[in-house]
């Protein structure tokens, strides 16, 4: 360790005002705030002290994810690893270059969307659609409203919602069938060559129903990380407990989406499935957990996350159940982003009223 | 796009007639007014004509046609027309010129008129054509709101061929219907040639104009 410091500090000089580098000052600070403590010291007050940093909070999620991701490994092999490397390479060089050209530094919330983005696409999608898609959810989904903290919308969904749009035949054809046994496709290395199979949403559709065990264990297929729900809970559990997840979006989605599916399912048996199922099937547990809390993009005010869950859950069931599209989830968390600025208000308002009237 | 006026409707209008100030007219309507990238109107057939660079560059004759000609007739009627007339005067002449420009198409060139659909006859109500004719034709003499109609039809078709360029270049891997990108290695981004494409390509193509512009300006102080 103390020689990765060594050289640290000896390079330090060359991205310095005045250093050859300059321009590249993002990188270094990158780097260095990896591996270590940035050796910066604030200068002047306030000087706040939380144990919450950005920092720590992206941490949490990446540790959240680790379930999904190893389940990701199980059932679709170590291509899991190549989309993943793509996905943060291809992402990090837009990241890199409106930092460099903003001169700020490189946010760590890319941390994040770099590792949630290849788990919610389909297993075997080819590698360049998986840099174009990254590189467009990054850059117009995060960096050209302002970067990290300015974003409206969730950058690795716009970027899923680019992919879905403009490659949709790609897209539906490279679900690749999961493995079993004890080490599942750990050895291997699949591509579509393997053999795909339509996801249990789109199944479902034509009258083919995936048991509920599978959904929950995760042996069937769908993108890389939504399949297994357990993994999903026990990751999704640990960030809601650690408070980094808000308890009640998560609450409000699955709330809403049961109550509006058991409804629905009593008033019309034949058009939608029953609530247990669609809980399990599809993006709605890794949604609710991991992308529509992300703080960002979700409402601040407590009324403000209740309506936007609501909003959520049942736009989820109704694109599923309703339209052309097997999956809803993705565009019911956009619809979400696009409604939180205004709930907020709302809710600000509403608040405001109360306060006036007891006053 | 920026500084090139092209030099043979410069030279039409020589000195007197225009007061030289063609150059400066034509830059305006094409670049530093350009009615869709700074003015954002006729943002509506720049959306929906552009799947295709066939489409968009006709398109973009007919807007050039359309406006030039009524800019001419408003201009020439511009004492003769009582002030409270005015706006159906001006929606009556610019209609006449659409249908005409329609009938052409629907005689000579039916297929692009049946792709087109409702656009050209929907020039009628777009505002850049009204508005040239209301700000500028009422007030001004034909030569000059003859140049002014071109300059500004010129920026319109110009934002419409570039974003139909990419539109079709990435959304179908074709250009003039000819395939550029072969479907052996490309496969077409299918959004480029629906309407979230459009709103994409015009969004990129304000942001690099409002880009360059404040940058250019400084630099001519």
């Amino acid at each position: 360790m103390r020689l990765l410091l060594g050289i640290l500090d000896r390079v330090r000089p060359i991205f310095e005002d005045g250093g050859k580098l300059r321009p590249m000052k993002p990188v270094f600070d990158a780097t260095e705030n990896f591996f270590y403590a940035p050796s910066a010291r604030t200068q002047n007050a306030p000087h706040i002290r939380d144990p919450l940093d950005l920092k720590r909070f992206m941490s949490m999620v990446i540790i959240g994810l680790a379930p999904c991701v190893v389940a990701a490994f199980y059932f679709f092999g170590l291509r899991m690893l190549a989309m993943i490397v793509v996905s943060y390479a291809a992402g990090g060089a837009v990241e890199m270059l409106f930092a460099v050209v903003r001169k700020e530094e490189i946010n760590e919330g890319f941390l994040v969307t770099g590792l949630i983005f290849p788990l919610i696409l389909p297993p075997g999608l080819p590698l360049w659609i998986v840099a174009v898609g990254v590189a467009f959810g990054v850059l117009v989904g995060k960096e050209i409203f302002g970067g990290t903290g300015r974003n409206p919308f969730n950058p690795a969904l716009v970027g899923r919602c680019f992919l879905v749009l403009g490659y949709p035949g790609v897209m539906s054809a490279t679900y690749i069938v999961p493995g079993s046994g004890p080490l599942g496709r750990l050895t291997e290395y699949v591509g579509v060559e393997a053999m795909t199979r339509a996801t249990p949403l789109a199944e479902a559709k034509q009258g083919v129903v995936a048991p509920i065990a599978d959904l929950f264990w995760g042996n069937v297929t769908g993108s890389a990380g939504e399949t297994a729900a357990i993994a999903i809970i026990v990751g999704g559990v640990f960030l809601v407990l650690t408070r980094v997840a808000n308890w009640r979006t998560v609450a409000g989605i699955i709330g809403s989406f049961t109550v509006l599916g058991l409804v629905l399912h009593y008033a019309r048996p034949d058009d939608f499935a029953p609530v247990g199922w669609h809980l399990l099937a599809g993006g709605l547990l890794f949604g609710a957990f991991f992308m529509a809390t992300d703080p960002v993009t979700s409402p601040i005010t407590n009324g403000g996350k209740w309506a936007y869950a609501v909003i959520i859950g049942a736009a989820t069931l109704l694109i599923r159940n309703l339209t052309g599209y097997v999956e809803g989830m993705m565009f019911a968390i956009l619809l979400g982003n696009i409604a939180a600025p205004v709930l907020d208000d709302v809710a600000v308002r509403l608040r405001l009223r109360r306060l006036q009237h007891e006053g | 796009m920026s500084n090139s006026a092209p030099p043979a409707i410069g030279g039409a209008c020589g000195q007197g007639l225009c007061g030289g100030k063609c150059k400066e007219i034509l830059r305006e309507g094409v670049w530093g007014n350009n009615p869709i990238s700074i003015q954002i109107l006729g943002v509506c057939s720049a959306l929906a004509v552009t799947n295709k660079l066939e489409n968009s560059i006709v398109m973009g004759v007919a807007l050039i046609f359309v406006c030039a000609m009524s800019n001419l007739l408003v201009s020439l009627l511009r004492n003769a027309t009582p002030r409270r007339i005015r706006m159906i005067a001006e929606v009556a002449i610019i209609a006449t010129f659409v249908i005409v420009f329609d009938l052409f198409l629907k005689a000579f060139y039916f297929e692009m008129s049946k792709s087109l659909g409702p656009y050209v006859g929907l020039i009628i109500t777009n505002c850049i054509v009204m508005g040239r004719a209301e700000a500028y034709a009422l007030r001004n003499p034909p030569m000059m709101a003859v140049v002014d109609g071109v300059a500004n039809g010129l920026g319109y078709a110009a934002v419409l061929v570039i974003i139909g360029f990419f539109r079709e270049l990435i959304g179908s891997g074709k250009l003039l219907d000819i395939v550029v990108l072969s479907d052996n290695w490309y496969i077409p981004n299918q959004m480029m040639i629906l309407a979230p494409g459009a709103f994409l390509a015009l969004g990129f193509l304000i942001a690099l104009a409002n880009y360059i512009k404040p940058r250019q300006e400084e630099e001519t102080k």
